[in-house]
């Protein structure tokens, strides 16, 4: 733990263990959906699947992204994952991202994945309303992952026809906003 | 439609195997069966049993959300 680190934040006024509770979970999110969009991505097959594969694997890979950047704060706030991978599934800030009975379904694919997005917009959203102004590392990290979980949201809404996502797809490496918290 | 009181709203609070339920705008939901809900608590900050319509305005996301859970009853004010 890095203690003035604590410090400064609970002096900030902020409930850090509420505050780490919430880390917590929201890191299981993203390894669990690191997990079931692994699963969906191997299901996105075809004409129309393969359209939405591409992107649904830069989700996949980011959102392990997000995990790795997440568990280094928790640490240093005294916090600690659970070591019970089970408990660790099930205490996730967002439901499982489980493939659609027929996975040939292609909304109902894009339903799945744009639901987990938008899961993980609100959780981040709450985060940095916690700490903007209070406590700047965890604020500019879950800002940087908030960035990067609406554009997500944007690619697959884009696909379900809710219109433009005003972005292009990743060019390079994945994670431009998270990256500097996986040095 | 079942009518609750503030009290007996409180004692479905998603603990030791009670259903969760809360209240928004006058409606009380059942969220037992929201993953988000587990044990009766929700995001950390929230707990059933109680009246929420204050903390929606505050929430990350609308109303629209709690449409997904079926409403059970009214909550009597008085």
């Amino acid at each position: 733990m890095a203690k003035v680190t604590r410090e400064m934040v609970e002096r900030a006024g902020v409930d850090v263990d509420q505050l780490l509770e919430l880390l917590v979970k929201n890191a299981a999110a993203e390894l669990t959906t690191y997990y079931y969009y692994t699963i969906l991505r191997v299901n996105l097959i075809g004409l129309e699947g393969e359209g939405i594969k591409e992107i649904a694997e830069a989700a996949r890979i980011e959102d392990r992204n997000h995990f790795e950047a997440l568990v280094p704060r928790i640490y240093e706030l005294g916090g600690k994952l659970p070591e019970d991978m089970k408990e660790f599934h099930d205490m996730s800030a967002c439901p499982p991202a489980s493939l659609p009975k027929d996975p040939t379904d292609i909304k109902a694919m894009l339903t799945v994945l744009v639901e987990a997005e938008r899961c993980a917009v609100r959780g981040y959203t709450q985060i940095c309303n916690m700490t903007a102004g209070k406590d700047h590392r965890t604020y500019d990290l879950s800002l940087a992952i908030l960035n990067e979980e609406i554009q997500h949201e944007s690619w697959f809404s884009e696909f379900l026809g809710e219109g433009p996502s005003g972005h292009f797809l990743r060019r390079g490496e994945t994670s431009p906003f998270v990256r500097k918290f996986l040095e | 439609m079942q009518k609750f009181t503030k009290n007996e709203l409180a004692q479905y609070n998603g603990k030791d195997g009670a259903p969760a339920f809360i209240a928004y705008e006058g409606k009380v939901y059942d969220v037992s069966h929201s993953f988000l809900w587990q044990d009766g608590r929700h995001q950390v900050l929230h707990t059933a049993g109680v009246d929420l319509t204050a903390s929606l305005d505050q929430a990350p996301h609308g109303a629209d959300l709690l449409e997904r859970c079926p409403v059970i009853g009214m909550l009597d004010e008085d």
